[in-house]
């Protein structure tokens, strides 16, 4: 049995650790409620600038400093910003956790944020926006979250080429004193670790950091609806999103069985019906997704603009078929996929160390793998029959790329 | 960790890293045979039989394979690259049976005529697909502009004209010849029992007959010219960079991932700093592919049009002035943890071990546990990474640019 560790500090981060064995690395999450649905509104992106910026020199060390002192220790680092967070993670042999932990503990509290290296971080995610441009499947998705989520959660990271060019190194740093604090946060470890050291490390390095909370983004919308974007595509980019449940919801498990029984593996149903005896679509798959309190089942196909509207009329077809029910044999599919892939998430430290956090965001509490699949294995089939009765496969919102509009009537067929 | 080995008399090997510790199994089938084994007349079979690898036995129907992998929880795919096309899989250690007698199965695909018709509109998708990725557009423009004639430049996917062209008869027979046990590694790793492997494999495989697999190595004459593919369509410019490097049986290969991850790693490298930290580019790495006899050095680099000849001309340069001026210790250093720490992670999974596993077998003959190709890692001295750098001649590289731009 998973042996968990919590410790909530009165600044309002919080700590998690997970002692693993068999494994030499240690893995680090480190979320921070600081992300794009907190930008402020003219200023979009502020969040995707702040993660580059952060990232160069803290501590008193400069850009190239600070890069070494990671290299050094071996440390394979991400950093990326959602709708919620910025999320930082790293994975290294445990016994260098702790200088690691160190050198965040300055991102977090000392980052240099230099005017001069202001405008390259801004420059990259100009770029990175300018990059969608070139990645319809991609920009496809990117869309359908700004149509589907109520705004501002949903909102594209990398905002927009008028509120980037006009922003300066005030807005960033405005919005890093208004949400880049331990309130909310969380640091989780996992893998080859001693607890009580890196906990007290933590405390000592985290411990008097403070700041105010600052309140969650009000929201309205979505907007949702069917939008067309015109691009002589080689391929039609095909996207829809319908309602879920969070993941704090009851009803979360029979989400994850609907999404797997959809297309959990090359049996799934999206696979099965577009791909195998159509041979319509490289790529179908339906994915769950969640924010804190919104969340969707999201749909993609690329194919070829001739069979574009074969694609969505056959694949919405299969969505809304899947309300007559699931077949005892395609649950008991999903149950072994869903609980086999949660083994195989235990044997990785970053996987374990990612759900740690990402559980105590959703949850305020941390679930074992045994839980998790003991969880798995009690959806009935009425269980799913009642999700689907709540959540049925309508009201989508649709983004398609490419040479031509649709006909979107399948959709509106009750 | 325990290495375990074995030849049936057909030919082909078994062969395994056991894990008792580990909490699942991982289990490929690695056949050398890729894009540089096809000539112009079935240009993408090798990619189309992957496909069809999946589309049923005479056991069994796609909806079968499909539904048995699942059944078992598995996570699988298959690849294709110019040199290999491998079949894999992990799941629970209490299916190391069941997974064999399906990953067996399907290495004897059916063929039929009506899933041949119907996954041939799936790869012609996939290349419409592939159409709509610039950096998947640069690298095999790339690979076709450097090797030429040779093999090594033959498009993975084939060409919408070769798919279509393609008839079910050509598949066979390119089957016949490269499916051959003697041209297939079996390999296991993580939480497994040998034994009921190797008996299994057996039971499955010895009726696999023989016929002599055998690739052509010809040497590569590498251009290193300069190509610019105007696209208007297209927002950003992708510029590849492509030169020499040690092949996967050279002993210098140790030190050419050094090279590569001192000049080009995505963080903390010489490009790292020339280009991606000031906003040159937004992606500047480079990357050391070792191949059967061959090799060489990719640079990718990803600007805005109007700068994207600026990012060229500094790459250059770098590549200059790391040939002329060498490095600091501290970089060496950077680059060995780096390296050692990633294969360190990823040999925690059986899924993230089989690759390496598999490939060392494939290319060398030979089984290196993590640890001992750590050390080997750490022994690489500065002046054997400058010994590679001046064989090499990193600064007259290949370079192919698509973009919005005609001119750099």
């Amino acid at each position: 049995m998973e042996q968990f560790h919590i410790k909530e500090l009165s600044n309002g981060l919080t700590l998690l650790g997970l002692r693993m064995d068999h494994v030499s690395s240690a893995a680090m999450t480190l979320v921070v409620p600081a992300g794009a649905s907190r930008d402020p509104e003219g200023s979009e992106g502020a969040a995707a600038v702040a993660c580059e910026w952060l990232f160069r020199g803290a501590g008193g060390r400069d850009t190239r400093q600070f890069n070494d002192a990671l290299d050094c220790l071996g440390c394979q680092h991400s950093e990326t910003v959602n709708g919620e967070h910025l999320h930082f993670s790293t994975v290294q042999i445990g016994r260098n956790l702790g200088e690691v932990l160190r050198i965040y503990a300055d991102v977090l509290r000392r980052p240099a944020l230099q005017e001069a290296t202001f405008g390259p971080c801004k420059g990259l995610t100009l770029q990175d926006l300018a990059s969608l441009d070139d990645e319809p499947a991609h920009k496809c998705n990117v869309m359908l979250r700004e149509k589907f989520y109520p705004h501002p959660l949903g909102r594209c990271v990398y905002g927009q080429a008028e509120s980037l060019r006009a922003m300066g190194p005030g807005a960033v740093r405005g919005h890093l004193r208004r949400c880049f604090g331990p309130w909310e946060a969380i640091l989780a470890v996992a893998g080859n670790i001693d607890w009580s050291a890196v906990c007290d490390l933590a405390e000592g390095l985290l411990g008097d950091w403070s700041a105010d909370p600052s309140p969650r983004p009000g929201t309205r919308g979505p907007p949702g609806g069917v939008t067309h974007v015109r691009k002589e595509s080689a391929q039609a980019h095909i996207a829809l999103a319908h309602r879920s449940v969070p993941v704090h919801d009851e009803r979360y498990y029979a989400a994850l069985v609907v999404e797997t029984v959809l297309s959990g593996g090359m049996g799934g149903r999206l696979y099965t019906e577009v791909r195998e005896k159509r041979g319509l679509a490289y790529h179908v798959a339906t994915r769950y997704h969640s924010l804190r309190d919104h969340a969707g089942l999201f749909t993609y196909a690329g194919t070829r603009p001739d069979q574009a509207q074969q694609t969505f009329d056959v694949t919405v077809h299969e969505l809304r078929r899947l309300g007559e029910g699931v077949a005892e044999d395609e649950l008991a599919r999903a149950r072994t996929q869903l609980k086999s892939a949660i083994v195989m998430q235990g044997e990785s430290t970053l996987s374990r160390s990612s759900s740690l956090a990402s559980d105590w965001y959703h949850l305020r509490r941390l679930r074992s793998l045994k839980e998790l699949s003991d969880a798995i294995d009690k959806v009935a089939a009425d269980d799913v029959m009642d999700y689907l009765r709540a959540f049925p496969a309508e009201d989508f919102t649709v983004l398609i790329i490419g040479p031509q509009p649709l006909d979107v009537g399948a959709i509106a067929e009750q | 960790m325990e290495f375990k080995h074995t030849q049936l008399s057909n030919g082909l090997t078994v062969i395994a890293e056991a894990n008792p510790a580990a909490a699942t199994i991982a289990a490929g089938f690695f056949v050398r045979t890729g894009s540089r084994d096809e000539t112009g007349d079935i240009s993408g079979v090798t990619h189309f039989l992957e496909h069809m690898a999946f589309k049923g036995t005479d056991r069994r129907s796609v909806f079968d394979v499909n539904r048995e992998f699942d059944e078992m929880g598995a996570h699988y795919n298959a690849s294709t690259s110019e040199e290999n096309t491998i079949f894999y899989a992990s799941t629970l250690p209490e299916f190391q049976t069941r997974l064999l007698d399906l990953l067996c199965d399907i290495l004897r695909p059916a063929l039929r005529q009506e899933d041949f018709d119907v996954e041939k509109n799936i790869i012609l998708d996939e290349i419409a697909m592939s159409e709509d990725q610039p950096k998947f557009q640069v690298y095999h423009k790339l690979m076709s502009a450097y090797f030429g004639a040779h093999p090594l430049g033959n498009p993975i996917l084939g060409t919408q004209e070769s798919i279509r062209a393609l008839r079910r008869e050509q598949m066979q027979e390119y089957f016949e010849r490269r499916y051959s046990p003697l041209n297939v590694t079996v390999v296991g790793v993580g939480k497994l029992d040998w034994n009921a492997f190797v008996d299994k494999v057996e039971r499955m495989c010895s009726h696999w007959r023989p016929s002599p697999a055998v690739r052509q190595t010809p040497r590569a004459d590498p251009s290193r010219g300069e190509k610019i593919i105007a696209d208007p369509k297209l927002a950003r410019q992708q510029i590849g960079l492509m030169s020499p490097a040690p092949s996967c049986q050279d002993p210098r290969r140790y030190a050419a991932q050094l090279l590569a991850t001192i000049v080009g790693d995505s963080t903390g490298s010489r490009l790292f700093y020339a280009l991606v930290d000031p906003a040159i580019a937004d992606e500047a790495d480079m990357a050391y592919f070792p191949m059967d006899g061959e090799g060489a050095f990719v640079t990718f680099l990803s600007a805005d049009a109007d700068r994207a000849g600026e990012a060229l001309r500094i790459t250059r340069a770098e590549l200059r002035k790391f040939l002329d001026g060498g490095f600091r210790d501290a970089e060496l250093l950077a680059a060995k943890n780096k390296i050692a720490s990633g294969a360190t992670v990823k040999g925690e999974l059986p899924m993230g071990r089989l690759a390496a596993v598999g490939f060392d077998w494939v290319y060398r003959h030979e089984y290196v546990p993590l640890a001992e190709q750590i050390d080997t890692l750490f022994a690489v001295t500065g002046d054997q990474v400058m010994d590679v750098a001046r064989a090499c001649d990193l600064t007259a590289p290949a370079v192919l640019a698509l973009g919005p731009r005609e001119t750099l």
